[in-house]
């Protein structure tokens, strides 16, 4: 990224050598690392102009993502995501709690995710930021809406006890698109769960787990999470990275399940988006979506 | 379509609740808004531009913060969600870089809610910030529809009605692009129920601008004669 504007500065030490000696006129110029720093949004608007991320990726080209199940052996159900070098792990622990009385058959689902300062420096220590939290309030709402569990298959004794099941999703590296990494780890975890049997005796008021853990969950559905971003209002790029997230203008994240049906959009703010962009990305959202699917099942399969 | 009843006597399903608002309560903040849509309610004031924290610096824009706070009990992570939301979309519409190195904050006070809390809070901030006379580029005006277990569309449903519903969308456009500004969308749906809730918002939102314009005249009137 050569910026040619010619610079009328004299080196000092050149005060002897008269000016018509040096043949070459002194051009100003940038070498590429320095033009990031200064002009970043600029810097990222000549690639894009050109079709063509600073990563090497094209705009509609996704990061590659890898998903591992059973990382933690402790926890009921764990996975972890990749996608690039963003590196999410899902934990899910199930524990035993009284069911509310305005519903004595449904368990509990808790998603909680968390982006320490361990993932980036962006990060501090402290409260979870709103970033985070956001994530985690929608992924509650697309997984209550969306019914993906039946939450009365969580029962073990109406009325008395129930499974809790918390599922604590955190990034470990941080390289942008935290939302969609977080939504893989998850829905790969809980595919994964394996909860034990669980059996509620009236007489000392207590619950027994067997040992061996076999009761898979039933999901009715599996929702992926697909993420855009939008750069100067014009430019769709999929799998925005952390380097483009700062000057994106909008982002879009899409869930979608394997049929095309959609368990939810979120578009939080940012500027307009037209509705053939809109579904333009739809579209884009079902290949991704159908891709993950495959990774997932082959992830899961490998077990 | 059937003609059925709506749980608070509204006739049509494509009926908004009837919304209004009042503004210039608050004698210390530099904007302040009471919007209404049926009986939901959100009190908006707007401090700014004033001093900003350090920390929160831009040296080349204002600093837009949101404060949303419920009607009663704890701030929880809801509530940081809808301040994400917000302030992302009142970014857009503020001009903050004719305010370098200042702070605009938005608080939010929910008065009561009965469905479509966000749009509610939204247009009472997007007035707040006309009222505060901050430089805007547009106005941001949000609606709510939901699709019932039926499959039909109702515009700006009640907590009741919202019990019903298969999904739920909330959706701000502004006066001057072409396109949704924020959208969230939870529930089981079709690209093509999608598309439907993106036109009849969209459509709808220019009742709830034509609604600022009216606001806005008054202001001018009284202000200025």
């Amino acid at each position: 990224m050569d910026d040619s504007t010619p610079a009328s500065v004299q080196n000092g030490m050149d005060v002897d050598t008269p000016p018509s000696v040096t043949s070459t006129p002194a051009v100003f110029s940038l070498d590429s690392e320095t033009f990031k720093k200064i002009h970043p949004t600029e810097y990222h608007r000549r690639f894009l102009s050109q079709g063509v991320r600073p990563d090497g990726r094209t705009l509609s080209r996704f990061r590659k993502a890898k998903i591992t199940v059973g990382a933690i052996t402790t926890a009921h159900g764990s996975a972890m995501a990749r996608l690039g070098e963003t590196t999410v792990v899902c934990g899910i622990k199930a524990e035993i709690t009284e069911p509310k009385t305005g519903a004595p058959r449904d368990g509990f689902i808790v998603p909680n995710f968390d982006l320490p300062p361990l993932c980036s420096p962006q990060f501090k220590p402290g409260p979870p930021s709103e970033l985070s939290q956001s994530i985690s309030e929608y992924i509650n709402r697309v997984l209550e809406s969306s019914k993906l569990l039946n939450l009365s298959d969580l029962c073990i004794e109406e009325g008395r006890a129930v499974w809790v099941l918390y599922a604590d999703i955190v990034c470990l590296n941080y390289e942008g698109n935290a939302m969609d990494a977080a939504m893989l780890a998850l829905v790969a975890a809980l595919k994964h769960v394996r909860l034990p049997t669980a059996t509620f005796y009236e007489a000392d008021n207590a619950v027994r787990v067997k040992e061996q853990r076999t009761i898979p969950l039933k999901l009715s559905r599996t929702p992926i999470s697909v993420t855009f971003g939008v750069f100067d209002g014009q430019f769709i790029l999929a799998d925005p990275d952390i380097e483009e997230e700062p000057h994106l203008s909008s982002q879009l994240t899409v869930i979608i399940e394997q049929n095309g049906g959609l368990c939810g959009m979120l578009k939080p703010g940012g500027s307009a988006l037209g509705q053939e962009t809109l579904t333009s990305c739809l579209e884009a959202a079902r290949t991704r979506a159908t891709h993950i699917l495959g990774i997932l099942e082959g992830a899961l399969a490998e077990r | 379509m059937t003609q059925r009843t709506r749980p608070d006597k509204r006739h049509s399903p494509n009926e908004m609740r009837p919304f209004y608002c009042s503004s210039a309560l608050l004698s210390r903040a530099d904007g302040s808004v009471r919007f209404k849509s049926g009986d939901s309610a959100v009190m908006c004031s707007v401090f700014g531009p004033m001093e900003v924290k350090l920390r929160d610096e831009k040296l080349d824009k204002a600093v837009v913060e949101v404060i949303f706070k419920t009607a009663a009990g704890m701030t929880t992570t809801k509530e940081r969600m809808y301040e994400r939301i917000i302030r992302q979309t009142l970014e857009a519409s503020i001009l903050s870089g004719l305010h370098p190195r200042t702070s605009i904050r938005v608080t939010l006070q929910v008065l009561t809610d009965d469905g479509g809390i966000l749009s509610t809070a939204l247009n009472a901030a997007t007035l707040a910030l006309v009222d505060a006379g901050i430089p805007l580029r547009s106005l941001a005006a949000s609606v709510t529809c939901m699709i019932d277990d039926t499959g039909e569309l109702l515009l700006d449903p009640t907590a009741i009605e919202l019990e019903r519903s298969a999904s739920v969308h909330t959706f701000a456009f502004d006066n001057v692009s072409e396109g949704t500004l924020a959208n969230m969308s939870t529930g089981l749906f079709t690209v093509d129920e999608y598309m439907r809730c993106y036109e009849t918002c969209r459509l709808a939102a220019v009742s709830v601008q034509q609604l600022f314009r009216t606001s806005s005249e008054g202001k001018v009137r009284r202000e200025y004669g």
